[in-house]
């Protein structure tokens, strides 16, 4: 199969100080970074606040550029375009931001907001476009009489929404969605991420999906690369990942991301350190200040990402191989008791008369 | 303001016994429209957590500043009874407050910049706190001000200490707001979603670090959040609020094990789950309403499956339904109404 994306070897660090009283410093923010994402997948990437999550996606975009790699989207080199290349490549591959307040420009209204990349591309004749930010407006569940109004007048998931019909307007075959939910309430971001899984069903849309919530990246995800310290420590497909991580860092993860399960934190190994500082040039594995499982050959050399199993994923792990087995997520609605689901029950069936139950648990029936 | 409000029945009382703060029937709003906090109920009690969930708007932020007397000018509150340790703060004058806030209640804030006093090193600011509330010196405050920073996990902490905020990170910083909210031993930490903006692994430390504390210190811990996760890892009571008022209040083992409003159902369905892969996540469809917007019936009987009639007329008062489970909804439990 040929891939939509193909990231290789991509690094990025910036230098600071050497003035006269301080030496050069190297922040190393993206250390050989490399993945590929096939038609209609979605690519998660994970990690903490200063992995180089929103590095990497600015990079894809050609915002930002690389010291080294390369990126191959749809076989046309990125880093070699010229700006009227970006300009065509910005056609195909469209970037969601956090905070939807900060992406759109609050003197502009809604509608003049979606209509801009329709006319700055000439995707339409002019007289066509007013019907075609409509539609956007449609497909993201809002009204054509909204394209009135001004970003202040909307909600924030109605703002994040409004976002992804401009993103929509050029028709983007890959989406970089740098944590489009983690401000939203969570009826909320339950619309956004059902909207996001939609596109992707309905027009093929691929995504590179940053988050920190492991809960949403397992519903949303195909594949996941875990980050720290900008290298990629554990890569592959998201059950395998998810289900039967093989790198400490993927485990403390979901060991740190809460589950609904009543007093779970309590049974669970607790979060040890901090992330790495990016000026930290020593060979050992990065993460051997924080690992349980840290024995003396990890202070010998950095761990690099290989196969660790017959799976298709990559571990960067000395001892990736001999980790005991782990089950971190254990949220399913069959761990609730009878009542929770029995009620929960009760309100599918109210929402939805007709369709019979999705719970893959079911046992509330009997 | 509201004119006169309805006393609690009796039998409520008896909740309040072990409680160091008490709040009955607090109402928050603007002189002339309507309530934006509604009539709402918490007993705070040593060694225990509560949290108090909803979506963004239904007051949880408000609710949090009245019990301090921190509420934005032009906002007032009117309660039945706001008691610390028996206590009326109610009337109390600024002076008299300011000797209670940072001393026997403390706050924590989402974004702690706003909290910190940014030309201040956070060493100067915790041992004020000591020198204020405890009339130390500055020998001792500056003792017992490494003894919680430690306590707190902030490594490094003698370096720390002569920090300015701007010099931390953000997890750091969380964690020096915590410490001089703590460091005067309150008997009562109110926590506005003190972890949201931060990583989840920040996030898992600093509740561990409130959880070992508020058993240490006997301290009774408000903590607002959203995420309900959250809420099943740390509560001891949930009071769940929307559009202003308390529509479900019950033990965590309860709320979670025997869930009985609508909207607590709802928030529950929207979660993303290991058994959900595949299927769109349940979403609950519009919006709160703001407070100029609510009807006289329930108020979330617009965006409610379940809602008939007397739903839309009456308010349904907030009944037990079960021993300590509070609940705000004519239909529940709803199988008794749905075949
Ligand atoms: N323009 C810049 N100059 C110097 N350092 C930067 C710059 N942009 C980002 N960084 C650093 O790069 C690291 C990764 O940042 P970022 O990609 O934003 O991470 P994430 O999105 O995972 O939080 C951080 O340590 C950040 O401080
Ligand atoms: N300073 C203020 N002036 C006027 N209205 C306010 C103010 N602060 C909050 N509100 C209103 O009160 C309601 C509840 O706000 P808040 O307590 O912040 O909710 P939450 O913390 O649950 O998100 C909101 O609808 C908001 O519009
Ligand atoms: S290489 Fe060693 S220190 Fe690094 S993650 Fe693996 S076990 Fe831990
Ligand atoms: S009182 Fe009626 S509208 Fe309100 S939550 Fe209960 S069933 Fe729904
Ligand atoms: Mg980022
Ligand atoms: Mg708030």
């Amino acid at each position: 199969m040929t891939h939509l994306l193909v990231v290789d070897g991509l690094s990025k660090t910036y230098t600071s100080g050497g003035g006269l009283f301080s030496r050069l410093k190297t922040a190393r923010v993206v250390s050989n970074v490399s993945f590929k994402l096939a038609r209609g997948d979605v690519f998660a990437l994970v990690g903490e606040s200063g992995s180089g999550k929103t590095t990497i996606g600015r990079m894809l975009l050609g915002l930002i550029d690389p010291d080294a790699g390369s990126i191959r989207f749809d076989d046309i080199d990125v880093l070699a375009l010229d700006a009227a290349g970006l300009r065509r490549l910005r056609r195909r591959v469209q970037i969601i931001f956090q905070d939807p307040f900060g992406s759109l420009d609050p003197r502009v209204t809604v509608g003049q907001a979606i209509a801009e990349p329709i006319i700055l591309h000439g995707l339409r004749p002019a007289g066509e476009v007013q019907a075609r930010v409509s539609e956007l407006l449609a497909l993201v569940g809002l009204e054509t009489a909204h394209a009135e109004r001004y970003p202040h007048e909307f909600s924030g998931g109605q703002r994040q929404r409004i976002a992804i019909a401009r993103a929509l307007a050029v028709e983007p075959e890959l989406i970089v969605c740098d944590e489009p939910v983690s401000a939203l309430d969570l009826s909320i971001q339950a619309q956004v991420i059902n909207l996001l899984t939609e596109l992707r069903a309905k027009l093929g849309v691929s995504y590179v999906f940053i988050s920190h919530d492991m809960a949403v990246v397992r519903h949303i995800a195909t594949h996941i690369g875990v980050l720290y310290g900008g290298r990629l420590v554990e890569t592959g497909p998201s059950e395998t990942v998810l289900g039967d991580p093989r790198h400490p860092y993927t485990r403390m993860l979901l060991a740190a991301t809460p589950s609904p399960v009543p007093g779970s934190m309590r049974s669970r190994e607790p979060v040890i350190g901090e992330p790495p500082s990016p000026f930290d040039d020593s060979a050992h594995c990065w993460f051997a200040s924080r690992c349980s499982h840290r024995t003396s050959v990890c202070m010998e050399g950095e761990p690099l990402l290989r196969q660790v199993d017959p799976s298709l994923r990559l571990a960067a792990c000395h001892h990736a191989e001999t980790l005991p087995t782990a089950t971190p997520f254990d949220d399913g609605e069959d761990r609730m008791t009878a009542a929770y689901r029995l009620r929960l029950d009760i309100l599918r069936k109210a929402r939805s008369p007709d369709i019979p139950q999705q719970t893959s648990s079911g046992s509330a029936h009997g | 303001m509201w004119g006169a409000l309805k006393h609690m029945p009796d039998e409520r009382k008896g909740i309040n016994v072990a409680s160091v703060l008490a709040v009955r029937g607090l109402t928050i709003g603007m002189p002339d429209s309507p309530p934006i906090v509604d009539k709402v109920d918490l007993d705070l009690r040593p060694g225990c957590i509560t949290c108090l969930v909803g979506e963004s708007g239904s007051g949880k932020s408000l609710t949090a500043l009245s019990l301090m007397r921190l509420l934005p000018p032009g906002i007032g509150l009117q309660a039945d009874m706001l008691e610390l340790d028996g206590e009326d703060l109610r009337e109390l004058d600024d002076a008299r407050m300011n000797v209670i806030r940072g001393d026997r209640m403390a706050m924590v804030f989402q974004e702690p910049m706003t909290a910190l006093n940014p030309v201040m090193t956070v060493g100067e600011q915790i041992t004020e706190a000591l020198r204020v509330h405890k009339g130390m010196d500055q020998a001792s405050a500056d003792i017992a001000a490494l003894d919680m920073f430690r306590q707190v996990q902030i490594p490094a902490a003698e370096t720390r200490l002569n920090a300015y905020p701007h010099q931390l990170s953000g997890g750091m910083r969380q964690r020096v707001m915590i410490a001089i909210a703590l460091v005067c031993r309150p008997s009562v930490l109110i926590a506005d979603e003190p972890t949201t903006a931060l990583d989840v692994t920040i996030q898992s430390q600093i509740l561990r670090l409130i959880d070992a504390l508020r058993v240490e210190l006997g301290m009774a811990v408000l903590l607002i959040t959203h995420n309900l996760s959250l809420v099943a890892e740390i509560a001891d009571e949930v009071v769940v609020m929307y559009a202003g008022r308390i529509v479900e209040r019950a033990p965590r083992d309860a709320l979670f094990g025997d869930p009985m409003h609508p909207y607590t159902l709802a928030l529950f369905a929207a979660m993303p789950r290991a058994d959900g892969r595949g299927h769109p996540l349940a979403t609950i469809g519009g919006q709160v309403p703001s407070h100029g917007e609510r009807l006289s019936g329930c108020r979330f009987a617009a965006r409610c499956p379940f809602a008939e009639a007397r739903c839309m007329e009456t308010y349904p008062t907030l009944r037990e339904i079960r021993q300590g489970h509070w609940i705000s909804c004519w239909r529940a439990p709803l199988e008794d109404h749905v075949s």
